[in-house]
């Protein structure tokens, strides 16, 4: 057998009080696409930011062909051929592409003739004058991996590479992924969905709660044991692994199909429903980071969850922003109820105030309600008893509602604000990316309650990037791209017919 | 990056504001007596004049370091409530230079009005004087983006020199010799708190502004709402659906007029006349100030006599043990230096740089 | 205006201008790392003070100019040390270093020559006028007759311009100012960037500062700065983070300030306090009708934190 590549054993790393890896292992060997696995939280990012030099482990070695090394920044990693590619971002947005890619590949001469190489070869091609902040999440995605490429590295890294393509995009990824394997590289990609990585990876690393459980081939796999591993015994949402459509009967937690939900209506609010409580008429904003929307139709009924997928950055943040009313059209008009609740996407700086304790972090939203004020006085007692009443019913993991909301995990957090909204969403929700980042347990519970929810009469709007979310929770879809909506018909909700519409494309894309 | 933000901390604790009040003020005491060992001082005698020049007897405490405090407290205010709005305005000279001028005049002119109206037309002069100076970053702000740092700061030097353009020039005292004002009408000085000292009224005033200030930033929904956007902007956007310019707007405006009222109150209160170096700096020594109290405003009632009597002290220290008066500015910079870096590392649990850890604080 | 007058407010908006210019384009490397420093004003006086001391210790202004620089880093590196090493707030770190230079110079100047401070007389900077270039009709001997620490801003201007746009050093310093994180990424060390480059700062505002005192006045004088820190802040805002620009909106600045005492000299009968705030006015027209379309860098002023 063949000396591992790159050998990381034993890695453990904590970030203050959450210990994201207690003790991970990972083999990569030269010629393979090495996948990944993991829930939200399971630590994969961290992994790959150790193999990256990004983050120094606290305990644990790090092997190159056999070698001890350690990895105290990006460059010790690109001097062993190691090459990250970012989750998140990691370009100057007010720097030109070339200036960018200088900057990540060590400016060295005869960089512009290397790039044109490269391109050509890759068919990754971006305007390279052009500023990264007038470019798109394609081609800042392209650069990323063009910046990595340029290293010529033995080992690349990829964390998430999928998260803002289109279907068609990653299957083109995929291809350049496996050429480059087959020139004697290793490739690491990790995703969280199962079916993206089963399609392209020779081996498998399956990671949860910091852990390695499970590490081999990927052939012969079966989905319910891959999914075992990643969850454990713990409940499954199967939306959240992107089983829809795979064989979501082995996570023994089906969801029923979209079509019944509007009807099985029990409580007061369902005598309402079916009527139309929010109506957006050619409504238009101008978004300075990203294309805003322009002329928006858009009807939402009580009962029903109205699903928006799209690439990320082409409107969602206007559309969200334009429903839930923290905006108000620059033209046409936006007709919208008084009990509205929004989740939006970023939890930590928009949803929440970290340095703020539960009660006055419920308070933020409720201090617009009559019933939580007196004349110019806060009802601090009225707002402390909602929050307690949130506490306990979404079972928020929290000592008191004194606690300070920045000391809570990040489905913590959501379920504070999942909470706090759905109190204040008499009539309408919006939830932007309401599962993004949270773990399996915490995804489950917000589909469930943004069910829950519709079932009680409250119109739903659904802004997310996880196409498998939409379609598996919504009763009509919408696609968005380059800030216009696009009606997708009942018979093209799959991934491959929405992705049609999310490049931008008519009934016919 | 990852949760836990507030690194481990779990629940607030009300003593922890005061804990690092309280060894700020320890470290700027050892920080500052190993300067003035280096500069061949004994730092002994210095704190002993230090102590007999602010509370040595019961008049000098009433009479210098509480009447020095009383400017200290009103700025002070004044940078508490801009900054936990998340306002910079770092203009409270130039504002309580505004205030005094606007005092002053109306001091001098309203001479056969009885004190019931003079003197709350003395202070409302100042208050809107104070508010009128900050307009101007304000509008620039909120119009057209340009940052309050510096645009604060540059009016500070064009109140300096307005105020020493009005005791040359309009204001000046009948003889035309000096550069002050001739004194304001009796009816427009503030009676005196405590018969018998110099002690006045605008002391009780500091003090009342200070609690309603506190009640209103924690019991109000408006105070909430600028404790929320100072907090974050964006989360009071989004999630409280709060106007954050119309915050912006009106605490920097009141936080103007309470600079101002300072002015006012000094002139109105102790002096009784505008002169060209009125301040020795109370609107830079505010955000020390502000920030020892953790922009609480009761406590700016407290560290606002701390730094009245570090104030009162620094004559009797110069005059005893030889130690230069302007050494209070380093005294002011290591207090401010020294809360920064103790809340720093308690935000940090402990940790300074990457690999360097003081102390075992963090582990939650 | 005869051209002999002209002549003499030319000279005397360089000569206003040069201190200004050389702290600016100290400041323009700093912020365009992402680092606002308010303590300049702070380094100004030291350098000021430094000189002064240096000169009359080594007898030579030029090994006080040195000095001076060496100062003006000194309490760059305090102001580093926490905003760039702990992270703590820019804004205020750099108001406590401004409090404590001027508190500290003033303390050391009163306890080594007196409360009332006995005339200091220091060897001054003399102007070294350029052979030939000061013949220039006009501009000639406002811009080639100074002490030769005006050579150095114009030297360092274009220099700087070049190394910032141009160069690698200069687009991973660019980057930093800009995304901290992405330029991590990519391998910069972000910390060390930041505090490298405040303390260049540091460096040219000291030699701003000792310029004024070796080159203005020949003596030191407590809170002799008198807010060129501050305007410095806001040249640099003018010149759009840009060491050409920021050179030209020091020189444009200096000619405000020149404004008094020629406007005076022509007979103007105007106050003369409202000449010196007129600078101040200036600045804030020009930073309101100008500043609307520039844009800083996006990190300034954020502590950058790593985790």
């Amino acid at each position: 057998m063949t000396r591992p590549l790159a050998r990381l054993g034993g890695i453990e790393r904590r970030f203050g009080a959450v210990l994201a890896l207690d003790g991970a292992d990972l083999e990569i060997r030269a010629g393979e696409v090495h996948g990944v696995l993991g829930a939200n939280g399971a630590g994969k990012s961290t992994l790959l930011n150790v193999l990256g030099g990004m983050l120094a482990p606290d305990a644990g070695v790090v092997e190159i062909e056999g070698r001890a090394v350690r990895l105290g920044s990006p460059r010790d990693a690109w001097a062993l051929g190691i090459a990250l590619v970012h989750q998140h971002f990691t370009l100057v947005p007010r720097l030109s592409a070339l200036e960018n890619l200088a900057l990540g590949a060590g400016h060295r001469r005869g960089l512009a003739g290397d790039l044109e190489k490269l391109m050509a070869r890759t068919g990754l091609r971006v305007p390279l004058d052009a500023r990264v902040e007038q470019l798109g999440v394609g081609d800042r995605q392209r650069i990323e991996i063009l910046k990595a490429l340029l290293r010529d590295p033995r080992v690349l890294v990829l964390d998430e590479p999928t998260a803002v393509l289109t279907p068609d995009e990653v299957d083109g990824l995929f291809g350049l992924l496996k050429e480059l394997a087959a020139d004697g590289r290793a490739v690491v990609l990790v995703a969280h969905k199962l079916d993206e990585v089963l399609g392209v990876a020779d081996r498998i690393t399956v990671l949860r709660n910091g852990r390695t459980v499970l590490t081999g081939p990927s052939a012969g796999r079966s989905v319910p044991e891959l999914v075992r591993a990643m969850v454990g015994g713990d409940a499954v949402d199967p939306i959240a692994l992107g089983l829809t459509g795979v064989d979501a009967g082995a996570t023994g937690a089906m969801s029923r199909p979209p079509a019944e939900r509007g009807e099985t209506t029990t409580s007061a609010r369902a005598l309402h429903a079916g009527g139309v409580v929010v109506r957006l008429r050619g409504a238009a904003l101008a978004d300075r980071s990203g294309p805003g929307v322009h002329g928006v139709d858009l009807e939402i009924r009580r009962g029903e969850i109205v699903g928006v997928a799209g690439v990320e950055g082409n409107g969602q943040r206007a559309l969200a922003l334009l429903a839930s009313g923290r905006a108000v059209p620059d033209s046409g008009s936006a007709e919208l109820p008084s009990g509205i609740g929004f989740i939006p996407q970023d939890r930590s700086t928009e949803g929440l105030i970290a340095e703020f304790d539960l009660v006055e972090n419920v308070g933020l939203a409720l201090q617009r309600e009559p019933e939580y004020v007196r004349g110019p006085w806060m009802r601090w007692d009225a707002v402390r008893d909602a929050a307690e009443r949130i506490r306990e019913r979404f079972e928020v993991a929290a000592p008191s509602v004194t606690t300070l909301a920045g000391a809570l995990s990040g489905g913590n957090q959501q379920r504070v604000i999942v909470g706090r909204e759905l109190t204040l969403a008499r009539d309408f929700l919006v939830a932007e990316n309401p599962t993004r980042g949270l773990d399996v347990a915490a995804a489950a519970f917000v589909h469930a309650e943004l069910r829950r929810m519709a079932t009680e009469g409250v119109g739903v709007l659904l802004v997310s990037t996880d196409l498998d979310e939409v379609l598996g929770l919504s009763n009509r879809v919408y696609a968005i791209a380059r800030g216009r909506l696009h009606d997708v018909p009942e018979e093209r909700r799959t991934r491959e017919g929405v992705g049609a519409f999310m490049l931008g494309g008519t009934a016919d894309g | 990056m990852v949760d836990g933000g507030a690194g481990g901390r779990f629940a607030r604790t009300r003593w922890e504001p005061v804990a690092i009040s309280l060894g700020a003020i320890g470290l700027t005491g050892l920080v500052g007596a190993v300067l003035l060992l280096a500069g061949g001082f004994d730092p002994l005698a210095a704190a002993a004049a230090m102590v007999r020049g602010s509370v040595g007897s019961w008049d000098v405490f009433v009479s210098i370091t509480l009447v020095r405090s009383v400017p200290l407290i009103l700025t002070g205010l004044a940078v508490a409530l801009a900054f936990r709005a998340g306002v910079w305005n770092i203009g409270a000279e130039g504002q309580l230079y505004a205030g005094a001028v606007a005092a002053a005049g109306v001091g001098l002119a309203g001479g056969g009005l009885p004190a019931v109206l003079l003197v709350p037309a003395v202070l409302c002069a100042a208050l809107a004087a104070g508010a009128a100076w900050a307009v101007l970053p304000m509008l620039m702000r909120v119009r057209l983006g340009v940052g309050e740092v510096i645009t604060t700061i540059l009016m500070n030097f064009v109140g300096i020199h307005m105020a020493a353009y009005m005791v040359h020039g309009p204001l000046q005292e009948s003889r035309g010799v000096f550069p002050q004002t001739d004194a304001i009408a009796e009816a427009a000085r503030l009676p005196p708190l405590l018969p018998g000292t110099r002690l006045h009224v605008g002391f009780a005033v500091a003090a009342l502004l200070a609690l309603g200030m506190t009640v209103f930033l924690h019991r109000s929904r408006a105070g909430f709402r600028i404790r929320a956007v100072g907090a974050s902007p964006e989360a009071a956007h989004v999630s409280g659906r709060i106007d954050a310019r119309r915050v912006l707007v009106g605490c920097f405006l009141v936080s103007g007029a309470v600079a101002g009222l300072a002015g006012g109150v000094e002139v109105a209160g102790v002096t009784h006349a505008l002169y060209e170096d009125l301040s020795p700096g109370w609107g830079y020594t505010a955000i020390a100030v502000a920030l020892l109290a953790g922009l609480e405003p009761l406590g700016v009632l407290v560290t606002g006599l701390l730094f009245g009597a570090l104030q009162a002290g620094a004559g009797a220290m110069q005059r005893d043990a030889g130690i230069p008066a302007a050494w209070v500015g380093v005294v002011e910079a290591l207090v401010i230096l020294a809360v920064l870096g103790l809340d720093r590392l308690r935000r940090t649990g402990g940790r300074v740089l990457p690999g360097i850890r003081i102390g075992g604080g963090g582990g939650a | 205006m005869t051209e002999a007058e002209l002549s003499l407010f030319l000279e005397a908006s360089v000569r206003l201008g040069i201190p200004l210019a050389l702290a600016a384009l100290g400041e323009t490397i700093s912020e365009r790392s992402g680092v606002i420093n308010i303590g300049l004003e702070g380094s100004i006086i030291a350098g000021a003070l430094g000189g002064a001391l240096g000169a009359l210790a080594f007898g030579s202004a030029g090994l006080g100019v040195l000095t001076g620089a060496a100062a003006g880093m000194l309490v760059a590196a305090v102001f580093a040390a926490f905003a760039v090493g702990l992270g703590a707030d820019q804004i205020i770190t750099g108001t406590a270093v401004t409090l404590g230079g001027l508190g500290m110079t003033g303390a050391v100047y009163q306890a080594r020559f007196g409360a009332t401070g006995t005339e200091l007389s220091l060897p001054t900077l003399q102007a070294l006028p350029l052979p030939f270039l000061e013949r220039i009709p006009l501009v000639g001997s406002a811009l080639f007759a100074q002490a030769p620490t005006a050579y150095v801003a114009y030297v360092l201007a274009p220099m700087l311009w070049y190394w910032l746009f141009r160069t690698p050093a200069g687009l991973e310093l660019r980057a930093v100012g800009e995304a901290p994180d992405a330029a991590k990424a990519a391998g910069v060390r972000v910390r060390r960037v930041r505090f490298l480059a405040t303390l260049v700062g540091g460096v040219l505002a000291g030699v701003a500062g000792a310029h004024l005192a070796l080159a203005h006045a020949g003596t030191f004088a407590e809170n002799m700065s008198a807010g060129k820190g501050f305007i410095a802040i806001a040249v640099v805002v003018l010149g759009r983070w840009n060491p050409l620009l920021v050179l030209g909106a020091a020189l444009f600045f200096g000619a405000a300030s020149a404004l008094q005492f020629f406007l005076q000299a022509l007979g103007f009968d105007l106050p003369y306090q409202l000449f010196l705030a007129l600078p101040y006015l200036l600045t804030l027209a020009a930073l309101g009708g100008w500043v609307g379309r520039a844009r800083a860098p996006a990190a300034l002023a954020i502590p950058w934190e790593s985790e």
